[in-house]
């Protein structure tokens, strides 16, 4: 699997997911934004999990050590398209 | 509490180092509208929210703009690698090299470092929020500044996607200055500070007549 393909596509449906739960905060009531935002964020879910297989944790739940500490870190720019 | 997600919100890859532009976009990171401003201004004014939608909004708003801040320092980040005291002399980045070298610190393109006089945490909902939109178009002026002044794509994109999110963080302020003023007597919403007089909410009010 192509790492920053997966990364961008997990990155907008994680974006998906946050852009709802910011506007559920002052909308708590509307259904179909909180039918959306479970659609996106159980897609994140997929997603991180098929990324963190292949390239390691995004967060420190889901591995320490030497797989956490991998370079790049993300503020490095990197010369893959990502 | 907090958890660090080890990737950007949205990603960062520059090409090209420039360290002039690095020199102005620093001002998103440490200077007076910037994005460090914006997450201890919420993160801090949040106390005072007397609604649970505000106290979701302002946890929430502050917390994205830690993302965003991580994205600026990215961003400066790749534009001061590999360079020569050549280019950091010709360029006018002398001034922060001789501070800083190329260590990112939060600071204002003027040269002013980052300072909490740039917040306020007023502790009265109204003027809290009134506060947090102007704050949300100030970045966004700041922005576009910014994109007059970078004509590289790689750099713009990120930008352009931060001016973005000052636009939707103002709409969501504003909605929640509308469901906190639809809760108080719309003839005088300044009878009362509704996050310090704690009956000043229609209901309670007419409990109390």
């Amino acid at each position: 699997m192509d790492k920053c393909k997966l990364l961008r596509e997990l990155s907008a449906v994680k974006f998906a997911a946050w852009e709802l739960h910011l506007y559920l905060d002052t909308h708590p009531c509307d259904e179909k934004a909180l039918e959306m935002h479970k659609k996106y964020s159980e897609r994140a879910k997929e997603l991180t999990e098929e990324y963190e297989e292949c390239f390691g944790p995004l967060t420190h739940k889901s591995g320490s050590g030497l797989a956490w500490i991998k370079d790049p870190w993300p503020w490095e720019y990197k010369e893959c398209d990502c | 509490m907090f958890q660090y997600e080890k990737k950007l919100q949205f990603p960062v890859k520059i090409k090209n180092p420039n360290p002039k532009l690095a020199q102005v976009i620093i001002s998103q990171f440490g200077g007076p509208d910037g994005e460090l401003a914006a997450s201890m201004r919420y993160f801090s004014q949040r106390y005072g929210m007397p609604l649970p939608e505000l106290k979701g909004l302002l946890t929430d708003i502050a917390t994205e703009e830690l993302s965003h801040l991580e994205m600026v320092g990215a961003i400066v980040y790749q534009l001061t690698r590999n360079l020569t005291i050549d280019e950091i002399k010709k360029s006018g980045f002398d001034k922060y090299y001789v501070d800083h070298t190329t260590g990112i610190y939060p600071v204002a393109a003027s040269g002013t470092p980052f300072s909490a006089m740039y917040l306020q945490s007023k502790g009265d909902v109204i003027t809290d929020l009134h506060e947090d939109l102007a704050a949300e178009q100030k970045a966004r002026t700041t922005y576009d500044n910014i994109l007059r002044l970078v004509d590289d794509p790689d750099v713009r994109e990120p930008i352009k996607f931060l001016r973005e999110r000052e636009i939707v963080h103002y709409q969501r302020f504003g909605e929640g200055l509308q469901l906190v003023t639809d809760k108080l007597d719309n003839k005088n919403f300044y009878a009362f500070n509704p996050s310090f007089d704690k009956n000043c909410f229609k209901n309670c009010r007419n409990r109390m007549k």
